[in-house]
Protein backbone atom coordinates (compact mmCIF):
# COMPACT_ATOMS: atom_id res chain seq x y z
CA UNK A 1 0.00 0.00 0.00
CA UNK A 2 1.41 3.34 -0.99
CA UNK A 3 1.20 5.92 1.66
CA UNK A 4 2.26 9.51 1.69
CA UNK A 5 5.39 10.94 3.23
CA UNK A 6 3.34 12.71 5.89
CA UNK A 7 1.92 9.36 6.96
CA UNK A 8 5.42 7.93 7.28
CA UNK A 9 6.48 10.86 9.43
CA UNK A 10 3.39 10.48 11.58
CA UNK A 11 4.00 6.76 11.91
CA UNK A 12 7.57 7.11 13.11
CA UNK A 13 6.66 9.94 15.46
CA UNK A 14 3.79 7.98 17.00
CA UNK A 15 5.71 4.72 17.29
CA UNK A 16 8.83 6.30 18.71
CA UNK A 17 6.80 8.24 21.29
CA UNK A 18 5.04 5.10 22.46
CA UNK A 19 8.26 3.07 22.47
CA UNK A 20 9.96 5.76 24.54
CA UNK A 21 7.08 5.91 27.03
CA UNK A 22 6.91 2.13 27.32
CA UNK A 23 10.63 1.92 28.02
CA UNK A 24 10.71 4.50 30.82
CA UNK A 25 9.70 2.19 33.71
CA UNK A 26 12.10 -0.57 32.69
CA UNK A 27 14.98 1.80 32.08
CA UNK A 28 14.31 3.58 35.35
CA UNK A 29 14.64 0.30 37.19
CA UNK A 30 17.77 -0.64 35.23
CA UNK A 31 19.37 2.71 36.02
CA UNK A 32 18.32 2.50 39.67
CA UNK A 33 20.02 -0.88 39.95
CA UNK A 34 23.39 0.78 39.34
CA UNK A 35 22.89 3.87 41.49
CA UNK A 36 24.69 4.36 44.78
CA UNK A 37 22.49 5.06 47.77
CA UNK A 38 22.99 8.83 47.54
CA UNK A 39 21.13 8.84 44.21
CA UNK A 40 18.29 6.45 45.08
CA UNK A 41 15.70 8.93 46.09
CA UNK A 42 15.64 12.62 45.55
CA UNK A 43 13.50 15.56 46.37
CA UNK A 44 12.47 17.40 43.25
CA UNK A 45 15.40 19.06 41.58
CA UNK A 46 18.30 16.73 42.17
CA UNK A 47 16.77 13.58 40.73
CA UNK A 48 19.31 11.70 38.64
CA UNK A 49 18.02 9.87 35.60
CA UNK A 50 21.28 8.20 34.86
CA UNK A 51 23.63 7.03 37.62
CA UNK A 52 26.29 9.73 38.11
CA UNK A 53 28.68 7.29 39.72
CA UNK A 54 27.53 3.84 38.60
CA UNK A 55 28.27 1.04 41.02
CA UNK A 56 27.69 -2.68 41.47
CA UNK A 57 27.15 -2.22 45.21
CA UNK A 58 23.45 -3.06 44.98
CA UNK A 59 24.21 -6.45 43.47
CA UNK A 60 27.00 -7.13 45.97
CA UNK A 61 24.65 -6.16 48.77
CA UNK A 62 22.03 -8.65 47.54
CA UNK A 63 24.52 -11.48 47.81
CA UNK A 64 25.57 -10.69 51.33
CA UNK A 65 28.28 -8.07 51.23
CA UNK A 66 27.59 -5.36 53.76
CA UNK A 67 27.89 -1.93 52.33
CA UNK A 68 29.46 0.90 54.27
CA UNK A 69 26.90 3.36 52.91
CA UNK A 70 23.95 1.21 53.82
CA UNK A 71 24.98 0.40 57.37
CA UNK A 72 22.65 -2.59 57.27
CA UNK A 73 23.46 -6.05 55.99
CA UNK A 74 20.98 -8.68 54.92
CA UNK A 75 20.41 -11.54 57.28
CA UNK A 76 19.29 -13.58 54.29
CA UNK A 77 20.82 -13.06 50.87
CA UNK A 78 19.01 -13.17 47.55
CA UNK A 79 20.73 -16.40 46.52
CA UNK A 80 18.19 -18.69 48.17
CA UNK A 81 15.10 -16.95 46.71
CA UNK A 82 16.67 -17.06 43.25
CA UNK A 83 17.24 -20.79 43.72
CA UNK A 84 13.65 -21.18 44.98
CA UNK A 85 12.23 -19.40 41.94
CA UNK A 86 14.41 -21.43 39.60
CA UNK A 87 13.72 -24.84 41.13
CA UNK A 88 9.98 -24.36 41.42
CA UNK A 89 9.63 -22.85 37.94
CA UNK A 90 11.78 -25.53 36.28
CA UNK A 91 10.07 -28.47 37.96
CA UNK A 92 6.65 -26.87 37.57
CA UNK A 93 7.38 -26.60 33.86
CA UNK A 94 8.43 -30.24 33.79
CA UNK A 95 5.17 -31.37 35.41
CA UNK A 96 3.07 -29.18 33.13
CA UNK A 97 4.88 -30.35 30.01
CA UNK A 98 4.77 -34.09 30.80
CA UNK A 99 1.09 -34.10 31.76
CA UNK A 100 0.07 -31.53 29.13
CA UNK A 101 1.98 -33.08 26.22
CA UNK A 102 0.83 -36.63 26.79
CA UNK A 103 -2.78 -35.53 27.29
CA UNK A 104 -2.60 -33.38 24.15
CA UNK A 105 -1.33 -36.37 22.17
CA UNK A 106 -4.01 -38.61 23.62
CA UNK A 107 -6.72 -36.16 22.61
CA UNK A 108 -5.23 -35.23 19.27
CA UNK A 109 -4.69 -38.83 18.09
CA UNK A 110 -7.10 -41.04 20.03
CA UNK A 111 -9.80 -38.59 21.06
CA UNK A 112 -9.49 -39.54 24.70
CA UNK A 113 -9.97 -37.06 27.50
CA UNK A 114 -12.64 -35.10 25.68
CA UNK A 115 -13.55 -33.32 28.90
CA UNK A 116 -10.09 -31.80 29.24
CA UNK A 117 -10.26 -28.84 26.83
CA UNK A 118 -13.20 -27.19 28.55
CA UNK A 119 -12.05 -28.17 32.05
CA UNK A 120 -8.70 -26.58 31.37
CA UNK A 121 -10.26 -23.40 30.00
CA UNK A 122 -12.37 -23.18 33.14
CA UNK A 123 -9.28 -23.69 35.27
CA UNK A 124 -7.67 -20.82 33.43
CA UNK A 125 -10.63 -18.52 33.99
CA UNK A 126 -10.71 -18.99 37.76
CA UNK A 127 -8.72 -16.39 39.70
CA UNK A 128 -5.96 -18.26 41.55
CA UNK A 129 -6.87 -16.44 44.75
CA UNK A 130 -10.34 -18.04 44.71
CA UNK A 131 -8.96 -21.57 44.22
CA UNK A 132 -6.05 -21.28 46.58
CA UNK A 133 -7.81 -21.41 49.95
CA UNK A 134 -8.45 -25.17 49.92
CA UNK A 135 -5.06 -25.68 48.30
CA UNK A 136 -3.42 -23.87 51.21
CA UNK A 137 -5.27 -26.11 53.63
CA UNK A 138 -4.34 -29.24 51.68
CA UNK A 139 -0.71 -28.18 51.41
CA UNK A 140 -0.53 -27.51 55.13
CA UNK A 141 -2.08 -30.93 55.71
CA UNK A 142 0.41 -32.61 53.36
CA UNK A 143 3.35 -30.64 54.82
CA UNK A 144 4.06 -29.01 51.47
CA UNK A 145 4.00 -25.39 52.67
CA UNK A 146 7.31 -23.59 52.21
CA UNK A 147 8.91 -26.26 50.04
CA UNK A 148 10.08 -25.80 46.48
CA UNK A 149 8.44 -29.05 45.39
CA UNK A 150 5.09 -28.08 46.88
CA UNK A 151 5.28 -24.85 44.92
CA UNK A 152 6.42 -26.67 41.77
CA UNK A 153 3.40 -28.98 41.98
CA UNK A 154 0.96 -26.06 42.03
CA UNK A 155 2.86 -24.32 39.22
CA UNK A 156 2.68 -27.51 37.18
CA UNK A 157 -1.07 -27.78 37.60
CA UNK A 158 -1.74 -24.10 37.00
CA UNK A 159 0.28 -23.90 33.78
CA UNK A 160 -0.63 -27.36 32.46
CA UNK A 161 -3.55 -25.89 30.45
CA UNK A 162 -1.09 -23.81 28.45
CA UNK A 163 1.19 -26.79 27.79
CA UNK A 164 -1.84 -28.86 26.81
CA UNK A 165 -3.34 -26.33 24.38
CA UNK A 166 -0.01 -25.41 22.82
CA UNK A 167 1.03 -29.01 22.25
CA UNK A 168 -2.44 -29.95 21.02
CA UNK A 169 -2.25 -27.36 18.24
CA UNK A 170 1.25 -28.55 17.35
CA UNK A 171 0.10 -32.20 17.22
CA UNK A 172 -2.97 -31.25 15.20
CA UNK A 173 -0.72 -29.46 12.69
CA UNK A 174 1.69 -32.36 12.34
CA UNK A 175 1.18 -34.47 9.23
CA UNK A 176 0.21 -38.01 10.18
CA UNK A 177 1.75 -39.77 7.20
CA UNK A 178 5.04 -40.40 8.98
CA UNK A 179 3.33 -41.90 12.01
CA UNK A 180 1.10 -43.99 9.78
CA UNK A 181 4.10 -45.31 7.86
CA UNK A 182 5.79 -46.39 11.08
CA UNK A 183 2.59 -48.12 12.20
CA UNK A 184 2.47 -50.05 8.95
CA UNK A 185 6.08 -51.10 9.60
CA UNK A 186 4.81 -52.73 12.76
CA UNK A 187 5.78 -50.22 15.45
CA UNK A 188 3.50 -50.01 18.45
CA UNK A 189 1.54 -46.86 19.06
CA UNK A 190 3.56 -46.02 22.14
CA UNK A 191 6.83 -46.57 20.29
CA UNK A 192 5.70 -44.29 17.48
CA UNK A 193 4.89 -41.58 20.01
CA UNK A 194 8.18 -41.98 21.84
CA UNK A 195 10.57 -42.63 18.97
CA UNK A 196 9.04 -40.67 16.10
CA UNK A 197 6.53 -38.06 17.16
CA UNK A 198 8.32 -36.60 20.17
CA UNK A 199 11.71 -36.22 18.44
CA UNK A 200 9.97 -34.51 15.51
CA UNK A 201 8.24 -32.20 17.94
CA UNK A 202 11.45 -31.07 19.59
CA UNK A 203 11.22 -27.41 18.50
CA UNK A 204 7.55 -27.27 19.50
CA UNK A 205 8.32 -28.86 22.85
CA UNK A 206 11.14 -26.41 23.44
CA UNK A 207 9.09 -23.30 22.73
CA UNK A 208 6.10 -24.58 24.72
CA UNK A 209 8.37 -25.36 27.66
CA UNK A 210 9.95 -21.91 27.53
CA UNK A 211 6.52 -20.31 27.39
CA UNK A 212 5.35 -22.30 30.42
CA UNK A 213 8.60 -21.49 32.23
CA UNK A 214 8.00 -17.76 31.71
CA UNK A 215 4.54 -18.11 33.23
CA UNK A 216 5.85 -20.00 36.24
CA UNK A 217 8.75 -17.63 36.74
CA UNK A 218 6.33 -14.69 36.66
CA UNK A 219 4.21 -15.92 39.53
CA UNK A 220 3.86 -13.85 42.67
CA UNK A 221 0.57 -14.76 44.35
CA UNK A 222 1.10 -18.52 44.66
CA UNK A 223 4.58 -18.03 46.08
CA UNK A 224 3.17 -15.48 48.48
CA UNK A 225 0.54 -17.92 49.72
CA UNK A 226 2.55 -21.12 49.86
CA UNK A 227 6.02 -20.07 50.98
CA UNK A 228 6.85 -18.44 54.26
CA UNK A 229 10.58 -18.32 54.86
CA UNK A 230 13.00 -20.93 53.57
CA UNK A 231 11.73 -21.13 50.01
CA UNK A 232 10.22 -17.70 49.35
CA UNK A 233 10.44 -16.78 45.67
CA UNK A 234 12.12 -13.66 44.29
CA UNK A 235 9.12 -11.31 44.25
CA UNK A 236 8.05 -12.39 47.74
CA UNK A 237 11.57 -11.84 49.01
CA UNK A 238 11.72 -8.41 47.39
CA UNK A 239 9.17 -7.08 49.86
CA UNK A 240 11.64 -7.72 52.67
CA UNK A 241 14.21 -5.41 51.08
CA UNK A 242 13.55 -2.46 53.29
CA UNK A 243 14.87 -1.58 56.69
CA UNK A 244 13.80 0.64 59.50
CA UNK A 245 17.00 2.64 59.19
CA UNK A 246 17.11 3.32 55.46
CA UNK A 247 13.49 2.76 54.48
CA UNK A 248 12.96 1.21 51.06
CA UNK A 249 16.16 -0.26 49.68
CA UNK A 250 15.34 1.00 46.19
CA UNK A 251 18.69 0.13 44.67
CA UNK A 252 18.68 -3.44 45.97
CA UNK A 253 15.07 -3.91 44.89
CA UNK A 254 15.84 -2.61 41.43
CA UNK A 255 18.91 -4.83 41.14
CA UNK A 256 16.91 -7.93 42.06
CA UNK A 257 14.03 -6.80 39.85
CA UNK A 258 16.46 -6.58 36.97
CA UNK A 259 17.74 -10.10 37.68
CA UNK A 260 14.13 -11.36 37.77
CA UNK A 261 13.10 -9.48 34.63
CA UNK A 262 15.92 -10.61 32.36
CA UNK A 263 15.09 -14.34 31.84
CA UNK A 264 11.46 -13.86 30.70
CA UNK A 265 12.30 -10.92 28.45
CA UNK A 266 15.16 -12.79 26.76
CA UNK A 267 13.22 -16.07 26.45
CA UNK A 268 10.05 -14.24 25.39
CA UNK A 269 11.84 -12.53 22.53
CA UNK A 270 13.42 -15.84 21.60
CA UNK A 271 10.03 -17.55 21.23
CA UNK A 272 8.25 -14.48 19.82
CA UNK A 273 6.91 -16.54 16.92
CA UNK A 274 4.87 -18.73 19.25
CA UNK A 275 3.74 -16.11 21.76
CA UNK A 276 0.41 -15.49 20.05
CA UNK A 277 -0.34 -19.19 19.89
CA UNK A 278 0.49 -19.63 23.56
CA UNK A 279 -1.34 -16.60 24.81
CA UNK A 280 -4.53 -17.36 22.90
CA UNK A 281 -4.52 -21.01 23.98
CA UNK A 282 -3.70 -22.05 20.43
CA UNK A 283 -6.77 -20.34 19.01
CA UNK A 284 -4.62 -18.14 16.85
CA UNK A 285 -1.46 -19.25 15.10
CA UNK A 286 1.02 -16.99 13.46
CA UNK B 1 -2.79 -18.05 10.30
CA UNK B 2 -5.54 -20.52 10.89
CA UNK B 3 -8.41 -20.63 13.26
CA UNK B 4 -8.79 -23.52 15.61
CA UNK B 5 -10.58 -21.67 18.35
CA UNK B 6 -12.36 -23.85 20.84
CA UNK B 7 -12.28 -26.72 18.42
CA UNK B 8 -12.85 -29.35 21.03
CA UNK B 9 -14.09 -32.05 18.71
CA UNK B 10 -10.90 -33.11 17.06
CA UNK B 11 -11.73 -35.51 14.29
CA UNK B 12 -10.33 -38.89 15.07
CA UNK B 13 -9.30 -40.95 12.10
CA UNK B 14 -8.85 -44.38 13.47
CA UNK B 15 -8.89 -47.53 11.51
CA UNK B 16 -7.14 -50.50 13.06
CA UNK B 17 -6.07 -51.34 16.59
CA UNK B 18 -8.83 -49.19 18.10
CA UNK B 19 -8.83 -50.98 21.43
CA UNK B 20 -5.11 -50.61 22.03
CA UNK B 21 -5.27 -47.03 20.89
CA UNK B 22 -8.10 -46.26 23.23
CA UNK B 23 -6.22 -47.79 26.13
CA UNK B 24 -3.08 -45.83 25.31
CA UNK B 25 -5.15 -42.67 24.97
CA UNK B 26 -6.58 -43.14 28.42
CA UNK B 27 -3.12 -43.72 29.89
CA UNK B 28 -1.78 -40.63 28.16
CA UNK B 29 -4.52 -38.37 29.46
CA UNK B 30 -4.45 -39.86 32.95
CA UNK B 31 -1.81 -37.58 34.52
CA UNK B 32 -3.64 -34.49 33.34
CA UNK B 33 -6.95 -35.84 34.62
CA UNK B 34 -5.45 -36.60 38.03
CA UNK B 35 -3.95 -33.11 38.26
CA UNK B 36 -7.31 -31.53 37.37
CA UNK B 37 -9.01 -33.64 40.04
CA UNK B 38 -6.33 -32.69 42.51
CA UNK B 39 -6.46 -28.95 41.96
CA UNK B 40 -10.00 -28.35 40.78
CA UNK B 41 -12.54 -30.95 41.76
CA UNK B 42 -11.33 -31.98 45.20
CA UNK B 43 -10.46 -28.46 46.43
CA UNK B 44 -13.80 -27.11 45.27
CA UNK B 45 -15.69 -29.80 47.16
CA UNK B 46 -13.59 -28.97 50.19
CA UNK B 47 -14.36 -25.32 49.70
CA UNK B 48 -18.10 -26.02 49.65
CA UNK B 49 -17.72 -27.92 52.93
CA UNK B 50 -15.67 -25.26 54.71
CA UNK B 51 -17.83 -22.43 53.43
CA UNK B 52 -20.71 -23.78 55.52
CA UNK B 53 -18.75 -23.50 58.75
CA UNK B 54 -16.93 -21.01 60.97
CA UNK B 55 -13.68 -22.88 60.51
CA UNK B 56 -10.37 -21.02 60.77
CA UNK B 57 -6.83 -22.43 60.85
CA UNK B 58 -6.38 -20.94 64.32
CA UNK B 59 -9.13 -23.00 65.93
CA UNK B 60 -6.82 -25.92 66.46
CA UNK B 61 -9.15 -28.43 64.84
CA UNK B 62 -8.47 -30.03 61.48
CA UNK B 63 -10.43 -28.92 58.46
CA UNK B 64 -12.09 -32.34 58.24
CA UNK B 65 -13.71 -31.65 61.61
CA UNK B 66 -15.07 -28.32 60.44
CA UNK B 67 -18.63 -29.64 60.63
CA UNK B 68 -18.41 -29.10 64.39
CA UNK B 69 -18.46 -25.40 63.57
CA UNK B 70 -21.42 -25.69 61.23
CA UNK B 71 -23.18 -22.38 60.86
CA UNK B 72 -25.80 -23.25 58.23
CA UNK B 73 -25.62 -20.58 55.60
CA UNK B 74 -24.52 -17.70 57.82
CA UNK B 75 -21.43 -17.04 55.68
CA UNK B 76 -23.58 -16.58 52.62
CA UNK B 77 -26.00 -14.22 54.31
CA UNK B 78 -23.04 -12.29 55.75
CA UNK B 79 -21.68 -12.02 52.25
CA UNK B 80 -24.86 -10.36 51.01
CA UNK B 81 -24.42 -7.67 53.65
CA UNK B 82 -20.66 -7.27 53.24
CA UNK B 83 -20.18 -3.81 51.74
CA UNK B 84 -16.45 -4.24 51.42
CA UNK B 85 -16.93 -7.34 49.26
CA UNK B 86 -19.41 -5.65 46.95
CA UNK B 87 -17.29 -2.54 46.61
CA UNK B 88 -14.23 -4.68 45.81
CA UNK B 89 -16.26 -6.50 43.17
CA UNK B 90 -17.53 -3.22 41.73
CA UNK B 91 -14.01 -1.81 41.71
CA UNK B 92 -12.69 -4.89 39.91
CA UNK B 93 -15.33 -4.41 37.21
CA UNK B 94 -14.53 -0.69 37.02
CA UNK B 95 -10.81 -1.41 36.59
CA UNK B 96 -11.73 -3.80 33.80
CA UNK B 97 -14.07 -1.28 32.18
CA UNK B 98 -11.25 1.26 32.05
CA UNK B 99 -8.22 -0.93 31.31
CA UNK B 100 -9.55 -3.29 28.68
CA UNK B 101 -10.97 -0.64 26.28
CA UNK B 102 -7.90 1.59 26.63
CA UNK B 103 -5.55 -1.35 26.05
CA UNK B 104 -7.66 -2.46 23.10
CA UNK B 105 -7.70 0.95 21.39
CA UNK B 106 -4.00 1.55 21.98
CA UNK B 107 -3.18 -1.98 20.80
CA UNK B 108 -5.36 -1.58 17.71
CA UNK B 109 -3.78 1.78 16.90
CA UNK B 110 -0.30 0.32 17.22
CA UNK B 111 -1.26 -2.70 15.13
CA UNK B 112 -2.46 -0.37 12.34
CA UNK B 113 0.87 1.45 12.45
CA UNK B 114 2.76 -1.86 12.28
CA UNK B 115 0.69 -3.75 9.75
CA UNK B 116 2.93 -3.08 6.76
CA UNK B 117 6.66 -3.12 6.59
CA UNK B 118 8.95 -0.18 7.33
CA UNK B 119 12.61 0.07 8.24
CA UNK B 120 13.15 -0.89 11.87
CA UNK B 121 9.80 -2.68 12.17
CA UNK B 122 11.10 -5.94 13.60
CA UNK B 123 13.29 -4.24 16.18
CA UNK B 124 10.61 -1.81 17.37
CA UNK B 125 8.10 -4.68 17.51
CA UNK B 126 10.34 -6.63 19.88
CA UNK B 127 10.98 -3.56 22.02
CA UNK B 128 7.25 -2.90 22.32
CA UNK B 129 6.67 -6.42 23.64
CA UNK B 130 9.06 -5.98 26.58
CA UNK B 131 6.52 -4.68 29.15
CA UNK B 132 4.30 -7.76 28.94
CA UNK B 133 7.27 -10.03 29.57
CA UNK B 134 8.38 -8.22 32.69
CA UNK B 135 7.33 -10.19 35.78
CA UNK B 136 4.09 -8.46 36.93
CA UNK B 137 5.30 -8.25 40.51
CA UNK B 138 8.49 -6.57 39.32
CA UNK B 139 6.35 -4.18 37.27
CA UNK B 140 4.58 -3.40 40.54
CA UNK B 141 7.89 -2.48 42.18
CA UNK B 142 8.84 -0.39 39.13
CA UNK B 143 5.66 1.67 39.26
CA UNK B 144 5.92 1.90 43.02
CA UNK B 145 9.26 3.65 42.49
CA UNK B 146 8.00 5.77 39.59
CA UNK B 147 5.12 7.20 41.59
CA UNK B 148 7.07 8.12 44.73
CA UNK B 149 6.80 11.77 45.59
CA UNK B 150 10.52 12.19 44.84
CA UNK B 151 10.27 9.94 41.82
CA UNK B 152 10.53 10.41 38.07
CA UNK B 153 6.82 10.98 37.38
CA UNK B 154 6.83 14.08 39.54
CA UNK B 155 10.16 15.04 38.02
CA UNK B 156 8.67 15.04 34.51
CA UNK B 157 5.63 16.97 35.75
CA UNK B 158 7.91 19.49 37.42
CA UNK B 159 9.70 19.99 34.12
CA UNK B 160 6.47 20.89 32.33
CA UNK B 161 4.93 22.77 35.23
CA UNK B 162 8.02 24.86 35.81
CA UNK B 163 7.95 24.40 39.56
CA UNK B 164 8.70 21.40 41.77
CA UNK B 165 5.76 18.99 41.89
CA UNK B 166 5.59 16.72 44.92
CA UNK B 167 2.40 14.75 44.60
CA UNK B 168 2.13 11.74 46.89
CA UNK B 169 0.47 9.60 44.24
CA UNK B 170 0.02 6.39 46.14
CA UNK B 171 -1.28 8.10 49.27
CA UNK B 172 -4.29 9.70 47.61
CA UNK B 173 -7.24 7.38 46.84
CA UNK B 174 -8.02 8.77 43.36
CA UNK B 175 -4.41 9.20 42.30
CA UNK B 176 -3.49 5.74 43.57
CA UNK B 177 -6.35 4.30 41.52
CA UNK B 178 -5.04 6.18 38.50
CA UNK B 179 -1.50 4.92 39.14
CA UNK B 180 -2.44 1.23 39.33
CA UNK B 181 -4.53 1.61 36.16
CA UNK B 182 -1.52 3.14 34.38
CA UNK B 183 0.64 0.20 35.41
CA UNK B 184 -1.91 -2.28 34.07
CA UNK B 185 -2.23 -0.43 30.76
CA UNK B 186 1.54 -0.18 30.45
CA UNK B 187 1.97 -3.90 30.97
CA UNK B 188 -0.87 -5.32 28.91
CA UNK B 189 -1.29 -3.02 25.89
CA UNK B 190 1.53 -5.00 24.21
CA UNK B 191 -0.55 -8.18 24.53
CA UNK B 192 -3.48 -6.58 22.70
CA UNK B 193 -1.06 -5.23 20.12
CA UNK B 194 0.55 -8.64 19.60
CA UNK B 195 -2.73 -10.49 19.12
CA UNK B 196 -4.46 -7.82 17.03
CA UNK B 197 -1.44 -7.41 14.77
CA UNK B 198 -1.33 -11.18 14.19
CA UNK B 199 -4.99 -10.98 13.18
CA UNK B 200 -4.51 -7.95 10.97
CA UNK B 201 -1.56 -9.44 9.12
CA UNK B 202 -3.79 -12.40 8.28
CA UNK B 203 -6.24 -10.29 6.28
CA UNK B 204 -5.79 -11.27 2.61
CA UNK B 205 -3.70 -8.72 0.73
CA UNK B 206 -5.47 -9.19 -2.64
CA UNK B 207 -8.85 -8.13 -1.29
CA UNK B 208 -7.33 -4.96 0.08
CA UNK B 209 -5.58 -4.27 -3.24
CA UNK B 210 -8.79 -4.82 -5.17
CA UNK B 211 -10.64 -2.44 -2.89
CA UNK B 212 -7.88 0.13 -3.31
CA UNK B 213 -8.17 -0.14 -7.09
CA UNK B 214 -11.90 0.42 -6.79
CA UNK B 215 -11.09 3.67 -5.05
CA UNK B 216 -12.06 2.72 -1.52
CA UNK B 217 -10.48 5.03 1.04
CA UNK B 218 -8.28 3.70 3.80
CA UNK B 219 -11.04 4.15 6.37
CA UNK B 220 -13.57 2.33 4.20
CA UNK B 221 -11.20 -0.57 3.60
CA UNK B 222 -10.49 -0.82 7.29
CA UNK B 223 -14.16 -0.75 8.24
CA UNK B 224 -15.52 -3.04 5.55
CA UNK B 225 -12.69 -5.54 5.01
CA UNK B 226 -10.22 -5.56 7.89
CA UNK B 227 -12.49 -5.24 10.90
CA UNK B 228 -15.07 -7.89 9.89
CA UNK B 229 -12.22 -10.31 9.16
CA UNK B 230 -10.76 -9.66 12.58
CA UNK B 231 -14.01 -10.19 14.46
CA UNK B 232 -13.04 -13.49 16.06
CA UNK B 233 -9.55 -12.33 16.93
CA UNK B 234 -10.92 -9.19 18.53
CA UNK B 235 -13.31 -11.28 20.61
CA UNK B 236 -10.48 -13.59 21.69
CA UNK B 237 -8.19 -10.69 22.58
CA UNK B 238 -10.92 -8.97 24.61
CA UNK B 239 -11.90 -12.23 26.32
CA UNK B 240 -8.31 -12.93 27.37
CA UNK B 241 -7.86 -9.48 28.83
CA UNK B 242 -11.23 -9.55 30.60
CA UNK B 243 -10.36 -12.90 32.19
CA UNK B 244 -6.84 -11.89 33.18
CA UNK B 245 -7.84 -8.43 34.34
CA UNK B 246 -10.46 -9.83 36.66
CA UNK B 247 -7.70 -11.73 38.48
CA UNK B 248 -5.49 -8.68 38.87
CA UNK B 249 -3.42 -8.83 42.04
CA UNK B 250 0.37 -8.63 41.73
CA UNK B 251 1.12 -5.09 40.62
CA UNK B 252 -1.84 -3.57 42.49
CA UNK B 253 -0.97 -5.27 45.74
CA UNK B 254 2.70 -4.34 45.52
CA UNK B 255 2.04 -0.71 44.59
CA UNK B 256 -0.64 0.07 47.15
CA UNK B 257 -1.55 -3.03 49.15
CA UNK B 258 -5.13 -2.26 48.13
CA UNK B 259 -5.01 1.12 49.78
CA UNK B 260 -5.07 3.85 50.72
CA UNK B 261 -8.04 2.56 52.67
CA UNK B 262 -9.69 0.29 50.15
CA UNK B 263 -9.21 2.65 47.18
CA UNK B 264 -7.46 0.06 44.99
CA UNK B 265 -8.78 -3.13 46.58
CA UNK B 266 -9.80 -5.58 43.86
CA UNK B 267 -11.56 -8.85 44.52
CA UNK B 268 -8.32 -10.87 44.66
CA UNK B 269 -6.75 -8.40 47.08
CA UNK B 270 -9.90 -8.46 49.19
CA UNK B 271 -9.84 -12.26 49.46
CA UNK B 272 -6.12 -12.26 50.20
CA UNK B 273 -6.45 -9.69 52.94
CA UNK B 274 -9.36 -11.43 54.61
CA UNK B 275 -7.41 -14.71 54.47
CA UNK B 276 -4.27 -13.20 55.94
CA UNK B 277 -5.54 -10.64 58.41
CA UNK B 278 -8.87 -11.81 59.65
CA UNK B 279 -8.35 -15.52 59.31
CA UNK B 280 -12.03 -16.36 58.95
CA UNK B 281 -11.49 -19.00 56.32
CA UNK B 282 -14.99 -20.40 56.34
CA UNK B 283 -16.20 -17.00 55.22
CA UNK B 284 -13.44 -16.55 52.63
CA UNK B 285 -14.28 -19.96 51.21
CA UNK B 286 -17.86 -18.76 50.73
CA UNK B 287 -16.68 -15.58 49.01
CA UNK B 288 -14.34 -17.49 46.71
CA UNK B 289 -17.03 -20.02 45.90
CA UNK B 290 -19.53 -17.34 44.93
CA UNK B 291 -16.92 -15.82 42.61
CA UNK B 292 -16.13 -19.23 41.08
CA UNK B 293 -19.78 -20.05 40.46
CA UNK B 294 -20.48 -16.63 38.96
CA UNK B 295 -17.44 -16.94 36.68
CA UNK B 296 -18.37 -20.47 35.63
CA UNK B 297 -21.84 -19.36 34.59
CA UNK B 298 -20.60 -16.28 32.74
CA UNK B 299 -17.79 -18.16 31.02
CA UNK B 300 -20.02 -21.09 30.04
CA UNK B 301 -22.39 -18.67 28.32
CA UNK B 302 -19.50 -16.79 26.74
CA UNK B 303 -17.79 -19.95 25.48
CA UNK B 304 -21.05 -21.19 23.97
CA UNK B 305 -21.64 -17.88 22.21
CA UNK B 306 -18.04 -17.65 21.10
CA UNK B 307 -17.91 -21.12 19.60
CA UNK B 308 -21.09 -20.31 17.72
CA UNK B 309 -19.46 -17.10 16.49
CA UNK B 310 -16.33 -18.97 15.46
CA UNK B 311 -18.10 -21.70 13.54
CA UNK B 312 -20.02 -19.16 11.46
Amino acid sequence: MNRSLSFEIFRYAAILTIVALSLVPTLWMASMAFKPIAEWSATGADLTWWPKSPTLDNFRFLFGESSSDLIVALDRTAARPILASLLSAVFGTLIAMVAGTSAAYGLSRFGSGGNLPLALIQLRIFPPMAVMIPVMIMWAFLDLIDTWYGLALVYGIVTMPFAFWLMKTFFDDMPREIEDAALVEGCSRLRVFWKITLPMMRPALASSALFVFILNWSDYLIGLLLTTRDWVTIPVYMASLSSSMTGQLYGAKAALGLIAAIPPVVLGIAIQKHLVRGLTFGALKQ
Amino acid sequence: MTMAALDTNTPVMEHEDTRDSRRLGIWLTLPAQILVLFIAVFPILMQVYISLTDWSPLDGIGWWQAHELWNSFANYSDLMADDRFWSALGRTVLVMAICVPVEFLLGLGLAILFVDDFPGRRFLYSVLLIPMMVVPAVAGYMFFMLFQSGGPVNDILSFFYGAPVTIAWLADPDLAFFAVIVSDIWQWTPLMFLILLAGMVGVPEDQLRAATLLGASWATRFRTIVLPRMKTIIIIALAIRVIENFKVFDNFYIMTGGGPGVATETISIYIYKVTQQELIWGYVAAVALVILIALSVVSAIAIKRMSRGVSQ
